[in-house]
């Protein structure tokens, strides 16, 4: 059963976060164009910059704890396990997601500090 | 021997969890809308992207928060057992869930505080406006 576990897990777990991926890239745009006073060009570098960085570490951080570490036999199993793994990945990335705000938010009020000084 | 009834009983706790999630989420962010647009001062777009991303980071948070408290050790062999551990796992979801939500309220009402405050004060000390 740790193939089919593993099938289930990586498609669950890609379609996640390309799926979130796309929906921050769309939205997170407009997001960082009005913190960055509509300095378009910084915007739309810092944002593919993001969305590259963000498929990077997922991916690579999902494939990387594909091991299971025990033989699954039954349903039960299969299921906590996919189950624990997708919730720890979720977690992972909602709390990078808004690390990414607040840096973004920090950048824009330094952003402002500097505008108001000259 | 016994069957056990595990898988049972997370055929029947994930179901639920995704479906208060959803719900909670919902509510929550439908009535967000209206509080972005005056915490960005009616600038629809930025308001509506920012209600998205915050309501994403809110399923990712809780689903997976749901997910990693789902293992039950041990074999469920009886009904009532499966009921009574059924009950405290989503009972205590629904707290965490509830704790969210007020967090998330605070949040947008201390938003909506602080962009009225910067509003009255670049109105009173005509701080020159922020460029385009």
């Amino acid at each position: 059963m740790n193939t089919l576990a593993f099938i289930v897990y990586l498609l669950i777990t890609w379609f996640i976060t390309v799926h979130v991926g796309l929906i921050f890239y769309r939205n997170g745009k407009s997001y960082i164009l009005n913190l960055l006073h509509g300095d378009e060009k910084l915007t739309l570098f810092i944002n593919r910059m993001l969305l590259i960085g963000y498929y990077l570490l997922n991916l690579g951080y999902v494939t990387m704890t594909i091991r299971f570490g025990k033989l699954l036999t039954t349903w039960a199993d299969v299921i906590t396990s996919i189950g624990t793994r997708t919730g720890k990945i979720m977690i992972i990335l909602g709390a990078i997601h808004f690390c990414n705000m607040g840096i973004l938010l920090l950048i824009s009020h330094y952003h402002q500090l500097a505008n108001n000084k000259h | 021997m016994k069957t056990s009834l595990n898988f049972i009983a997370y055929l029947i706790y994930l179901p639920i969890v995704i479906v208060l999630t959803w719900y909670v989420a919902h509510i929550l962010f439908k009535n967000g809308k209206i509080f972005m647009e005056d915490i960005f001062h009616g600038k629809i777009t930025i308001a509506h992207a920012t209600n998205k991303l915050f309501e994403t980071g809110f399923y990712l948070l809780n689903l997976g928060f749901a997910f990693i408290i789902m293992e039950i050790s041990g074999e469920i062999y009886d009904n009532r057992d499966m009921l009574e551990i059924l009950s405290t796992k989503i009972g205590g979801f629904s707290i965490y869930l509830g704790i969210m939500l007020f967090f998330n309220l605070y949040l947008f009402f201390r938003g909506r505080r602080v962009s009225k405050q910067k509003a009255r004060m670049a109105e009173a000390y005509i701080i020159p406006p922020v460029q385009k």
